[in-house]
């Protein structure tokens, strides 16, 4: 009974994962990240590993978000000037 | 070869690593067991050096050369990202225009951004304490910076940021690591051994030994290089433009 | 296990859970929202987890995750002006809905702590929270009115 946060901990983090693969379109997937971190950090404060759940947050939380989406944005920058 | 024996080859390997994998996993300790070698060994080693927090002190004493090893992963990574990066020939810088941002989210980013920058500090200046360390409070106070660009715009970003100084800063604090370890040599002991300053006192700021100085290297470190990185990052998206034509 | 644990995975498993279903499925405004609701309840699960295993220095985790999460929407709400300006994204319900969730629990927390250091940082990180939730609501629904090339 006691194991029950690390499980439904365990089942949001695959459930989580599996989407952020199915997902498609970069935009969308760095939403589906941003929240894996989230799970992430709370199977790690189940699993009594804070310090992993500090990393995990502090470079999900809005690092990875940021790069993907400035990388993105550039992209579409070089893509509307080729039209 | 033929992508027939190549697809072979991928499952002879893959099959190969399956079984050691469900063998390994076999042998493993079951789970939420009372029987845990090597965290008792590292508890103890912590203790007897009076460090509060046991994940800092394999961090900075017990594995300090592993996080060496880290440190300059991530100091190489974004030396190949400025590289990659830089204002080529044929780009030109434009002037990004400023943005019409809504007043409730400027301040909100103005507010929070001296917050989590000390709470970025506090992570790193209690690593030896509590959960937390020299990366996680980097990454933190790196990231608060960055509101000025999200709650105003990237030329007031720009104003608090000279990159060169981080590029600077991210150097020294990674020989800063370096000559710590060195220092370690002094009364014959090992590189980056703990023994040259005193222990202090259990669960005090100064305690550890040579644990907070690395902590704190490591930190300066990795708040310098996601600077660094996050600046190229912008700069490609914001304000480098490739010369017409091209 | 004890009751704070047991709020905990309820928060958890039932708020996260549909955040998480929120996220994967439905147009792009939905699915922000369902980021932003995502640290508005995962952040408490954390703190109720905290007092929960009776660690207080767990609760810098929520600390960190009331501080970043927001400024995650916010990076979103951003960079996604473009696609977000036609059909803004309008949630102010689900969004004090969670705010309510927040200040109950927070306060539920600092009854059971008393007065004490980690009561002014579960007070800190509520507050934050709350406030870091509200506004990156109100910039997804058209806070950044007018992004060119910024």
């Amino acid at each position: 009974m006691a194991d029950a946060v690390i499980v439904v901990a365990l089942v949001l983090v695959a459930g989580c994962a599996t989407v952020a693969v199915a997902v498609r379109d970069p935009a969308r997937q760095a939403l589906v990240l941003a929240v894996l971190g989230v799970v992430l950090a709370v199977l790690f404060t189940a699993v009594q590993a804070p310090d992993v759940a500090l990393s995990q947050l502090a470079v999900g939380g809005a690092l990875t978000p940021l790069l993907l989406l400035l990388s993105v944005r550039k992209v579409k920058r070089r893509k509307g000037r080729e039209r | 070869m033929t992508p027939r024996t190549r697809l072979l080859l991928v499952l002879v390997g893959g099959a190969g690593i399956a079984a050691l994998l469900v063998a390994a996993c076999l042998r493993l300790p079951d789970f939420g067991g009372d029987s845990h070698p090597y965290g008792d060994r590292a508890v103890a080693a912590s203790l007897a050096r009076q460090t509060a927090n046991t994940i800092a002190s394999v961090n900075f004493d017990q594995r300090a050369f592993d996080t060496l090893g880290e440190m300059t992963i991530l100091f190489a990574a974004v030396v190949g990202c400025v590289v990659l990066l830089r204002q080529t020939r044929d780009e030109h810088r434009a002037r990004p225009e400023p943005a019409d941002v809504a007043r409730p989210v400027r301040r909100y980013a103005l507010i929070v951004l001296p917050v989590a920058l000390v709470t970025g500090l506090y992570v790193i200046a209690h690593g030896q304490l509590s959960p937390g360390g020299g990366f996680q409070g980097g990454v933190v106070a790196a990231t608060s910076l960055h509101l000025l660009y999200l709650g105003a715009d990237y030329r007031a970003l720009e104003r608090i940021r000279p990159v060169g100084m981080y590029e600077v800063g991210d150097a020294l604090s990674a020989s800063a690591y370096l000559i710590t370890g060195l220092a370690g040599l002094i009364g014959s002991a090992a590189f980056l051994a703990n023994t040259l300053l005193p222990y202090g006192t259990f669960n005090t700021l100064s305690s550890g030994g040579t644990v907070p100085l690395l902590n704190a290297a490591v930190g300066m470190e990795v708040a310098c290089a996601v600077v660094v990185l996050l600046a190229r990052f912008l700069d490609q998206a914001v304000e480098i433009e490739e010369e017409s034509g091209k | 296990m004890n009751s704070w644990l047991l709020a905990g995975t309820v928060v958890l498993g039932g708020g996260v859970g549909a955040t998480l279903w929120g996220v994967a499925t439905g147009p792009l405004r939905r699915r922000v929202v369902a980021q932003n609701l995502s640290t508005a309840l995962a952040c408490p699960g954390l703190l109720l987890l905290a007092q929960g295993y009776e660690r207080p220095s767990y609760v810098d985790v929520a600390l960190v995750l009331a501080l970043l999460g927001p400024v995650g929407t916010l990076v979103f709400a951003r960079l996604l002006t473009d696609e977000l300006a036609a059909d803004p994204p309008r949630a102010w319900g689900l969004t004090w809905a969670a705010a309510g969730l927040v200040a109950a629990v927070v306060l539920a927390l600092c009854v059971a702590v008393g007065p004490s250091r980690e009561l002014v940082k579960i007070l800190l990180t509520g507050a934050i929270l709350i406030g870091g939730n509200v506004v990156a609501s109100h910039a997804l629904s058209g806070g950044f009115a007018e992004v060119r090339g910024g």
